[in-house]
């Protein structure tokens, strides 16, 4: 018995409650003056909902330009093709990107993670709608941080070919080919340009997925 | 009616949660990734940082030695291997922290974000290292560049050597990114 205390304890009925699967003498949590979070409906706390779904967005947003640097740079890689005007009988003066298997590694690469972006689409606009669902946030920063090292693995080797292509190298005798094949070299280093452009955009993927994971 | 024993509720005492219990392994194990990732990365800064090989015949023209620093990639290699230990052994103390206070934020993400920029690094290191290494045991017959393991066979087998720490210190921070990530969500 309380006496004296006007203390008014609020039952509010769960969504169990009305449903009739929980009993309804279960204690009533009375924490203090703090009202009773007890009701699982869908009122999130107003603040970080808004806030994180200014996050979604922007990551719909980065995802979209990330689908364009790796798509530019599959496609500017895989159609490069270039034949000198000239040759002898014992050299072949026709460059293409499979000639090297790092470009080769390069094209496959970015084609998936250009693949990989576009299904990722859809979970981003679910985090969108949904801003609390952690479920598919934790999945696309999982499977984003396999496609950073898979992108980055792809470009940083093939600007080391490039590299090598551009200034070539005395100490093992490996001579520089782009100042033959000027062309060839241009497209190839636009695309490694694009694919790093695509790893950055990777890296704030993630840490904007870091944020909105956390539980405010 | 007697509501005050059970109106205790809701109000667990802090420590002793399954949850916490997990956050609390999953920041030990955390620590214990990144020690083995600092192994790693250090013995692969090493491995390809004390590569010299000297051929035992000499001519006028051609040079046969091989050091790390002959590739500017291997160069890039060695320095970025470098950062990512210092970087390591320096979370170390952030780690520690976290087993120390669970709870904590706004340190998940700064890890979350250095870690994720230290990834970007180590790959790009380790996978220009891995081009160059396949060139060197493979070379190019189309670009004319011949495959120089076949006279330096102990460099080569450092280089290549070298790669595998690295690739595995990859490894565990993808692992250290999932574990922080899944932290993050669990608070």
């Amino acid at each position: 018995m309380m006496n004296g205390d006007s203390t008014t304890i609020n039952i509010t009925e769960t969504r169990k409650e009305t449903k009739g699967e929980a009993p309804l003498f279960a204690a009533p949590r009375v924490v203090a003056s703090t009202s009773v979070v007890a009701n699982t409906s869908a009122v999130e706390h107003p603040k970080g909902g808004r806030y994180k779904k200014g996050i979604a967005i922007f990551d719909f947003i980065l995802r979209l330009c990330a689908i364009a640097a790796t798509l530019a740079a599959t496609v500017s890689m895989g159609t490069t093709d270039q034949t000198l005007p000239f040759f002898t009988q014992f050299f072949q003066f026709q460059a293409s990107y499979d000639d090297l298997p790092a470009f080769q590694f390069f094209v496959i690469a970015n084609a998936i993670v250009t693949g990989y972006l576009v299904l990722s689409i859809p979970f981003s606009i679910v985090c969108i709608v949904r801003p609390h669902a952690v479920g598919p946030r934790l999945l696309l920063i999982i499977c984003d941080t396999v496609m950073v090292t898979l992108t980055t693995a792809a470009a940083a080797s093939a600007a080391a070919i490039v590299y090598l292509a551009h200034n070539g190298n005395s100490s093992a005798n490996w001579n520089s080919i782009c100042q033959q094949f000027t062309d060839f070299c241009q497209s190839v280093s636009g695309a490694v340009v694009g694919s790093f452009v695509a790893v950055v955009l990777f890296l704030f993927l993630v840490v904007l997925s870091a944020f909105a994971l956390r539980k405010y | 009616m007697k509501a005050s024993g059970a109106l205790e509720l809701g109000e667990a005492p802090k420590g002793s949660t399954p949850k916490s219990v997990a956050n609390r392994g999953i920041s030990i194990l955390d620590f214990i990734l990144r020690l083995i990732a600092i192994i790693g990365t250090l013995g692969s800064a090493i491995a390809m940082g004390t590569t010299d090989e000297t051929l035992p015949f000499v001519t006028q023209f051609n040079r046969f030695r091989a050091k790390y620093d002959d590739l500017p990639m291997f160069t890039f290699f060695v320095v970025a291997n470098s950062i990512v230990s210092a970087y390591l052994v320096l979370s170390l103390a952030l780690s520690i922290f976290h087993i120390l206070r669970s709870g904590a934020k706004g340190s998940r993400i700064i890890l979350i974000f250095f870690d994720t920029a230290m990834l970007v690094l180590l790959t790009a290191g380790a996978s220009a290292a891995a081009a160059i290494v396949y060139l060197a045991h493979k070379g190019n017959a189309k670009a004319n560049w011949f495959a120089i393991c076949q006279q330096f066979n102990s460099f080569c087998e450092r280089i290549s050597g070298a790669l595998i720490g690295s690739f595995g210190g990859i490894l565990v921070f993808v692992l250290l990114i999932l574990l922080s990530a899944v932290a993050l969500s669990r608070r």
